[in-house]
């Protein structure tokens, strides 16, 4: 039984702050709710960016996400 | 910014194709920074390495996709280039413009950038070269607001799908490109703007097997023009072609070049189904398979047949990492019916990423995904039924994976009574 | 009105796609979409579609550097207003295309483009070379491993007769990336012209620590070569890093994507590689790879003599060797590669044998083969 949606992006949030590696493949966030659909995954995580909770991060052909802040960039450094 | 000195870009001044030094150079008139373009390349051509490095911005906020930030490694040289991010522009289906919409993204760009573009980029879009950070918010804001005009995609995204002009001014074209890419492009925005897959995912519409757009060499899923009845001959048009009246292969080789028909379009075909009978041209088309090398000889006299779709393929992909891999024909053909927004295509596609959503690795390309499974399983993942027509040849190789429910009793046996028959 | 800084969510709109390219139609094309009956080529760079309705459109097909300005785009439009009611196409292979819709347009149109210098030359159609598809090289890229928009300049400077002509046996697509990676589609073109690294990254443990997430850079390698170590930085700190091992290194790059701390760029190791014989259509033999023929050429900007020799030398041997309507895979497929050695001098070395995954499928396994003079 999959959990709720905002469950979901609860524990997608907490696991893009407390992982060891800053920038995780959305691939990263499935274990989170192992009966999601990754579909329902990738929304969950997009939805966390829209709200501004967490950052993309782009090699330009490779996108991946980071909670708030983590990402390490140019500009940033 | 100033003016550099640079030698070497303005060699490439001269000579009978068009100059990007001189072309710069005009732009750098108004749009200053193009001054340190023209500086760090030269500088570039001298050391033979590049100075850009990456950055790891993705653009607009909540999109993970359609801008790719790059700096220069050498910003004290070269402020006007210090940042130098790209924005991709999702190019309008076969890329016509009118004018009106070119010289507003123009405008755009001189405000918001170096006033250097690629028309266009390998994927298709309109890509525009060279912007700050601070301006990527002010600039969306605009192309959205003025333009009515949306980035393009990047990163592990669906990218911008692209299409050959089809019905716009071809007569091979088997299905409508430009509504299922414009169709697909606006169905999946999602996608296109937001990572997600385990990669990035291409869809290229070709209306031919001629694949003016190269999508079997370069997308996940290449939708290709086909057909499945007879070629249309007209006889009379034959005989002009025998007659010399006709020029040959479109005029591909001159308006003078006549076809000897049993030499050039006949002997030609691959799969020797064509022959003249009388003055007239004889195709067995069950034989065929429909390479289009005779139209493409006889454009005046053969065309595809009425019954027209298209054939999906997938898994194609530049070498990166384990090598160049063509598409794989995958479903030999479906409609491609606008009026139903192309249905079919939507439930393929959809099938083919569910499974690869969950079971493609990180960085892995759906073709290199294929490879790892084996296209038995991925047949069987996505329900589409084994048949000839999926290998150039049946395997070679015996080791057959076997399911214990395809044999007669299943694996599970007594090796204490197969010992009673069979002493050691 | 416009964006607001403070506000920057203000208003804001999203996902609505590109314009509708029905917009963007000449009215010929609006009222024969789908209704094409035939093309002919009526010179270099004119094509002419004629229509069930009888209806016929002229396509004037020019050349583009593609790193185009907005001023040039600006000239393109005034073109295109002046002679096409304002409505211009471009190409995947990034020419320009004008189109009217009556032959009494086509000449005023060809003096108006001959008038502007060299910045519109008409041709890349039927058999000829048309407009070279590229990539960004050191104009924009961060991983190249030559330049792009100069080897094309000076390729194209070059092989500008066959442009604007049609006297080749088929039509011959080149292609350039200026890296492994291949943004463009080099992969299936007759000639491809390929940036390769030869020198294996470095590691830079000054930066590492802060830009890479080292199991990325790790995973990234196909062949296992980066392995997990620990360092000391230029301050005297023991940190985490990685080390290559050189001798397994295919040097793709592919590290060096994921971490910025590894880069394999160098003016010495990188160059150019040939490779031949691809194609994308399906007409007569299926689609097929471009080979590697040439395994190194080195990078001498601004003009890359060796490249431009070696193309015009595969080039004028296939214009001269093939048959009518065979491209240059078919022709090399048809003589052999060993005559396609002989014929165009290259030498053969042992760097044209494939030694990565699926190599065994390009062995020769047949006594069938021609005695040329690399048998001693």
């Amino acid at each position: 039984m999959a959990v709720s949606k905002e469950e979901l992006k609860k524990l997608i949030l907490e696991k893009a702050i407390n992982a060891p590696k800053p920038q995780l493949y959305v691939k990263d966030f499935y274990e989170c709710d192992p009966d999601a659909k990754p579909r329902e995954v990738k929304n969950a995580a997009n939805e966390l960016v829209k709200e501004g909770k967490m950052d993309f991060w782009s090699s330009g052909s490779t996108t991946m996400y980071a909670a708030k802040g983590r990402a390490k960039n140019e500009e940033t450094r | 910014m100033a003016k550099h000195n640079t030698p070497m870009m303005d060699e490439l001044e001269k000579g009978p194709w068009p100059s990007f030094v001189t072309d710069l150079k005009r732009q750098a008139e108004k749009s200053p920074q193009c001054w340190d373009i023209l500086g760090q390349m030269e500088l570039s051509f001298k050391d033979k390495i590049t100075h850009w490095k990456h950055g790891g911005i993705v653009g607009v906020f909540g999109y993970g996709g359609g801008i790719v930030g790059r700096y220069s490694d050498v910003p004290a040289q070269f402020p006007g280039v210090a940042h130098f991010h790209t924005v991709r522009l999702n190019q309008p289906s076969s890329k016509f413009y009118n004018t009106t919409k070119l010289r507003q993204v123009c405008d755009l760009w001189e405000k918001y950038g170096s006033g250097m573009t690629n028309m266009h980029g390998s994927t298709g879009d309109l890509v525009l070269l060279g912007t700050r950070t601070e301006h990527l918010e002010p600039l969306f804001y605009d192309l959205t607001h003025d333009l009515n005009w949306d980035l393009g995609g990047s990163g592990s995204n669906l990218r911008t799908p692209s299409c050959c002009l089809g019905k716009a001014r071809c007569e091979w074209a088997c299905y409508d490109t430009q509504a299922a890419c414009h169709g697909m492009t606006m169905h999946y925005q999602d996608e296109i703007h937001r990572p997600a897959f385990p990669y990035k995912f291409k869809f290229k519409f070709s209306g031919c097997p001629n694949d003016c757009v190269a999508s079997i060499a370069r997308s996940d899923l290449s939708v290709i023009g086909n057909w499945r009845d007879n070629i249309r001959i007209d006889q009379a048009a034959v005989k002009e072609y025998a007659a010399g009246n006709y020029v040959a292969n479109g005029g591909a080789h001159g308006p003078k070049s006549t076809l000897d028909i049993q030499k050039d379009v006949i002997d030609l075909c691959p799969t020797g189904c064509m022959w003249l009978e009388g003055g007239e041209l004889k195709i067995d088309n069950a034989e065929c398979t429909r390479c289009m090398h005779c139209i493409n000889m006889m454009p005046r006299a053969l065309r595809p047949g009425v019954v027209q779709g298209a054939t999906i393929l997938c898994g194609a992909k530049a070498p990166i990492l384990d090598g160049a891999q063509l598409a794989t024909m995958i479903v030999p053909f479906i409609e491609m019916d606008p009026n139903n927004d192309f249905e079919q295509l939507v439930e393929f596609i959809e099938s083919v990423w569910d499974w690869w959503m969950e079971n493609g690795k990180n960085r892995e390309r759906l073709g290199e995904t294929m490879q790892r499974v084996g296209l038995p399983t991925f047949l069987k993942v996505i329900n589409v039924d084994p048949i000839p027509q999926h290998v150039k040849e049946p395997r070679s190789n015996p080791y057959v994976f076997w399911a214990e429910e395809e044999v007669e009793g299943g694996f599970e046996r007594d090796v204490k009574e197969f010992r009673a028959r069979n002493a050691m | 009105m416009g964006y607001d800084p403070e506000n920057p969510m203000k208003d804001r709109i999203t996902d609505i796609g590109p314009p509708h390219y029905e917009q963007f139609f000449p009215a010929v094309v609006k009222k024969n979409y789908g209704k094409w009956l035939y093309h002919e080529i009526i010179r270099p760079g004119v094509l002419m579609h004629v229509s069930e309705t009888g209806d016929k459109m002229y396509t004037i097909r020019v050349a583009s550097a593609r790193l185009i300005s907005v001023e040039h785009i600006r000239e393109i439009c005034d073109i295109a207003d002046k002679h096409c009611d304002g409505i211009v196409r471009f190409t995947t292979r990034n020419n320009i295309e004008f189109m009217v819709d009556a032959e009494s347009k086509v000449q005023p149109l060809l003096d108006d483009l001959a008038s502007r210098g060299n910045k519109f030359p008409v041709g890349g159609t039927g058999a000829s070379v048309s407009n070279l598809v590229h990539t960004q090289g050191w104009i924009h890229c961060h991983t190249p491993a030559t330049d792009a928009s100069g080897v094309v300049k000076a390729v194209m400077d070059d092989l500008f007769e066959y442009f604007t002509s049609m006297s080749l046996p088929a039509k011959v697509k080149i292609a350039l990336a200026c890296c492994l990676n291949m943004c463009g589609a080099v992969h299936c073109s007759d000639i491809a012209i390929l940036g390769v690294h030869r020198k294996p990254p470095m590691v830079d443990h000054d930066t590492i620590t802060g830009v890479c997430e080292l199991p990325l850079a790790i995973s990234a390698c196909p062949l296992g070569a980066v392995k997990p170590t620990k360092a000391t930085n230029s301050k005297g700190e023991e940190i985490k890093s990685v080390k290559v091992n050189a001798e397994r290194c295919m040097f793709c790059g592919n590290c060096y994507t994921m971490c910025p701390s590894m880069p394999l760029a160098d003016p010495d190791g990188d160059g150019i590689a040939i490779l031949v014989g691809g194609k994308v259509s399906n007409s007569k033999s299926a689609p097929k790879f471009s080979k590697l023929v040439i395994p190194f050429l080195p990078n001498t900007p601004p003009r890359w003599p060796e490249t431009v020799e070696a193309i015009r030398n595969i080039l004028e041997v296939y214009a001269k060797d093939a048959r009518k309507f065979e491209r240059v895979g078919e022709w090399a497929e048809r003589i052999g590669w060993e005559k396609f050695f002989e014929k165009t001098g290259i030498p053969f070395t042992v760097k044209s044998i494939d030694d990565y995954r699926l190599a065994y499928d390009t062995w020769r396994t047949t006594t069938q083969f021609k005695f040329t003079s690399h048998i001693k």
